[in-house]
């Protein structure tokens, strides 16, 4: 059962980032995000990483697509043409390069063993979370704090007008 | 057959390619940068995969998860910061077409 | 106080007052003169204390390492024996009086500061060689002086003949130096050691070691210094410069350094280099001689007498030396003979031709830089002290018996010259005759009858700065063949080390001289007559007159050599140096340089995708690294 599960969410990940990678609409090309964040979702939870699982939908899914989808329609990006030939075998021979490296290095051995799954099932709730992040971690926590703060104060700083974008777009 | 490391680790490693194809082959900086979230993910599935597989029972290993959550708040700020400058490119150069932007030479 | 301490004083003060004018005095007159001057009085003074008590007349060595590379010790030291503490006496001694009389010769000079700057590193650079105790130090100062004197010569900027004459100089010198350097390296190499003392011992022990080529090759020096034949051709061109250098420089001492090498590694010769070092010195002696009589400048007649001189010490070094071999059993200091007689002859040499040389400086500064014997005149009533001093120096220097230093020293070589080879000891005495001849032609022209021109009618006599001096070196130049002149620890020299005559030869030497000077003298007076307004030679043998005047064409084939062979060869190396050091070398690498910047620059293509291909490149290039693929070219 769950093998076939992880397989189809496996090919919910990778068929729509293939489309991402490929549409020539960027309205289908973040759509095709979601879906493909959504599937990764999924493995999480497959992970038993279900604290995870929440955050991606919340934050990826849910905010970052959103995020995306906003500026499409700010900068109203058309489609894109097709994109030339050379360059298109070009990044599959690079993409191709990529795979087999990866095949290789995973299911040669090129790794060494990788760890068998042991029988216990943490679940990784919240609250283990929680303790690492206010006791461990506390620096990276607060650290991070600041770092969404800078981004806040940054985008605002880059979105301010200035006197010469006045003939630009709009609002 | 069980499904093991390997595999978690393989699909990674397909939608870190898949992203890299992206960025390679496509013009249009919006769906580059949405191509540069998808290898982001798939080094967050990654980690996620080996924090699994490596925990000894009594002692979950939390280390990768943490890094986890770090990745999606920075990958938030990324984003934002980002989709900001793209905004402010745009307003430039009324285009935001890799091809036109080319005042990165010298 | 020790002894090396005084001398190194005596070493150091000129220095030091070089140094402190050229940085506060290069434009303050009177500063310069009286630091070069107090640093003058002070060699004086230490080496008069040297020799009135200080040092016992042993010989005294010092010297500490200076440089070392790998095996080779380059040191520095002194080296203090009757040689060279007679040197040095001169040295002091002349000089002293040669800085008194430049302040008051050069008072009208605009570069004074210049000047005695220039006149101590002079007197530093003369004295490093007097004292230096092996070949390297030597050479050393040797180039030192050879630079001073290029300085010195040159010091009046303005005119070319100065320039071209101290460039003549230095280069003419440097030719022969490049024998000497061989030299010393060849005995460097056969005895591995330069130390004189060391020298000595070992090619005692070793006689079969010394060669001919080796004391040849030395001798290329002193005929660059001392300007021998064939490298002569300097010195009657080095008249460009002020008088007093003249004088300290190219008639007292620089010049004589040669001879005092000579000295110093005399036991370097074979008897073959002594015979060709005798001939070369008879040569240049008769040769120089003989082309003193068409000369019209009174420096340029004093030039080519002091070449003639330095042709008589040369001679006498080698002729000595060859008769102090064959007669080893007379005495204990006969090996010392051609020493003794060079040297003595030199040093009286420096007496009354520096005497001659200031009182022509005298002369020329009374007659307002006028220069031309037959342009003066009548100056003996006019200028008393001056003719009478002057006069003393033509007496000393025909070698008048007994009221002459000339006339002991001379003798000295001439008794030698006779003992040891009779073609040479004929032509010199035919000099001897020839050189009382010219130099009576001087002063019976320049001095008696009356005034040629309105500049030698106005003439008065000089300031004491520079009569004081004319009378001191007077003194010295009649009275310096008595011992008694001499300070004690110098006398051992003069006493031991210079042939005598004995029994019948004595008074055959002694009728050779006066017949020579007296006959000479007197022919001067007789050809020239007083005062005259032309070179009688000039008008009743014209082809003899044309000979002298060609000086056997040196100057012209030396410059044909330069202009046809010398400038192509330069011209051929310059322009491979341009084509292949400063271009391919230099400018290559500049080139190649500028173009991997331009294939870097190429780089920035301003285009992200471009850069993202990059980016993939290096992603693998990392892959391949970590998975440890590149671990055979990276061995």
């Amino acid at each position: 059962m769950r093998e076939i599960l992880f397989h189809f969410f496996a090919a919910l990940t990778i068929v729509p980032a293939f489309f991402v990678a490929t549409s020539r609409k960027p309205v289908n090309a973040a759509m095709n995000m979601m879906v493909s964040f959504v599937g990764l979702a999924a493995l999480f939870v497959l992970l038993e990483t279900y604290f995870l699982a929440i955050l991606q939908i919340l934050v990826y899914a849910g905010a970052i697509v959103v995020l995306f989808l906003f500026i499409i329609m700010l900068i109203d990006a058309g489609s894109s043409p097709h994109p030339r030939l050379l360059r298109f075998l070009a990044s599959l021979a690079a993409f191709a390069l990529m795979v087999f490296a990866g095949y290789y290095l995973v299911f040669g051995g090129g790794a060494g063993p990788f760890a068998e799954i042991t029988a216990e099932a943490p679940g990784y709730l919240s609250r283990t979370f929680g303790v690492s992040l206010f006791t461990t971690y506390l620096l990276p926590f607060q650290m991070t704090g600041f770092m969404l703060l800078i981004a806040m104060v940054g985008v605002i700083v880059l979105s301010r007008r200035f006197e010469s974008d006045e003939t630009g777009g709009e609002q | 057959m069980t499904i093991g490391l390997e595999h978690y680790l393989f699909v990674s490693v397909l939608l870190f390619a898949i992203g890299f194809f992206g960025v390679l082959l496509r013009k249009n900086t919006l769906v580059v940068f949405m191509c540069l979230e998808l290898m982001l993910s798939a080094a967050i599935l990654a980690l996620i995969a080996f924090s699994r597989y490596n925990t000894t029972p009594g002692a979950p290993l939390m280390e990768g998860n943490l890094f986890v959550l770090f990745i999606i708040a920075i990958a938030a700020c990324e984003v934002a910061v980002g989709l900001a400058i793209i905004v402010a490119l745009w307003r430039r150069h009324q285009t935001v077409e890799l091809d036109e932007i080319t005042e990165l030479k010298h | 106080m020790e002894l090396g301490t005084v001398l190194s004083i005596i070493l150091l003060a000129p220095l030091v007052s070089a140094g402190l004018i050229w940085m506060f005095a290069r434009q303050r007159a009177a500063l310069a003169m009286t630091l070069s001057l107090g640093a003058a009085g002070v060699i004086l003074l230490c080496s008069g204390w040297l020799f009135f008590g200080l040092w016992d007349g042993s010989s005294y060595e010092v010297g500490t390492e200076w440089l070392t590379l790998g095996s080779f010790k380059l040191s520095v030291g002194f080296l203090l024996n009757d040689l060279s503490a007679l040197m040095l006496f001169i040295v002091a001694f002349v000089g002293f009086w040669i800085h008194l009389f430049s302040v008051g010769y050069m008072n009208d000079d605009g570069a004074r500061g210049r000047f005695f700057g220039g006149l101590s590193i002079f007197m530093f650079s003369m004295l490093g060689i007097v004292l230096a105790d092996n070949l390297f130090m030597m050479f050393i100062f040797w180039e030192l002086v050879g630079f001073s004197s290029y300085m010195l010569i040159g010091h009046y900027l303005h005119t070319d003949e100065a320039a071209q004459a101290a460039k003549k100089a230095f280069i003419v010198n440097r030719v022969g130096d490049f024998g000497f350097l061989i030299g010393i390296i060849m005995a460097y190499w056969t005895f591995g050691t330069v130390s004189l003392t060391e020298l000595e011992q070992v090619a005692g022990i070793r006689p079969e070691a010394v060669t001919t080529l080796m004391g040849l090759l030395l001798f290329c020096g002193v005929l660059g210094k001392s300007a021998q034949m064939p490298l002569h051709v300097w010195l009657p061109d080095a008249m460009a410069g002020p008088t007093p250098i003249s004088a300290l420089i190219h008639a007292a001492t620089m010049v004589a350094a040669g001879v005092y090498f000579l000295g110093r590694s005399f036991f370097l010769f074979t008897e073959e280099a002594l015979l060709i070092v005798a001939w070369v010195g008879v040569v240049t002696a008769v040769s120089a001689a003989l082309w003193a009589f068409a000369q019209r400048d009174i420096k340029k007649i004093l030039a080519y007498s002091t070449l003639s001189q330095l042709g008589y010490m040369v001679a006498g070094f080698g002729l000595g030396t060859l008769y102090g071999l064959h007669h080893a059993g007379d005495s204990q200091t006969a090996l010392y003979y051609g020493i003794g007689a060079s040297m003595f002859h030199l040093t009286t040499h420096a007496f009354f031709k520096a005497l001659l040389f200031l009182g022509s400086g005298s002369v020329i500064h009374a007659c307002h830089h006028e220069q031309d014997i037959f342009k003066m005149g009548g100056l003996y009533k006019t200028m008393p002290l001056t003719t009478l001093t002057f006069a003393a120096g033509v007496i000393a220097i025909a070698g008048v018996p007994f009221i002459a230093a000339g006339f002991f020293s001379k003798d000295a070589i001439l008794y030698v010259a006779k003992s040891t080879s009779a073609p040479a000891f004929y032509l010199l005495t035919g000099t001897a005759l020839l050189t009382a001849l010219y130099m009576g032609r001087l002063f019976f022209i320049a001095f008696l009858g009356k005034p040629k021109s309105k500049a030698a009618g106005k003439a008065h006599e000089s300031p004491w700065t520079i009569v004081l001096p004319l009378v001191v070196l007077a003194v010295f130049s009649i009275g310096g063949g008595y011992l008694v002149m001499y300070p004690p620890s110098l006398q051992v020299l003069i006493h031991d080390w210079v042939p005598h005559p004995h029994g019948a030869d004595h008074q055959l030497m002694i009728i050779i001289s006066a017949v020579a000077s007296i006959v000479g003298l007197v022919l001067a007076r007789v050809i020239y007559g007083a005062g005259a307004k032309t070179d009688k030679l000039e008008t009743t043998l014209p082809p003899v007159y044309a000979i002298s005047k060609s000086r056997f064409y040196f100057d012209e084939i030396y410059l044909l050599y330069v202009k046809k062979v010398q400038d192509r060869l330069a011209d051929i190396i310059g322009f491979l140096d341009t084509l292949v050091i400063s271009g391919v070398l230099v400018r290559g690498t500049a080139g190649a340089a500028g173009l991997l910047g331009i294939m870097a620059r190429r780089l920035h293509t301003g285009s992200v995708s471009t850069y993202v291909w990059w980016f993939f490149v290096g992603l693998v290039l990392f892959g391949a690294y970590a998975g440890g693929f590149l671990e055979g070219i990276l061995k």
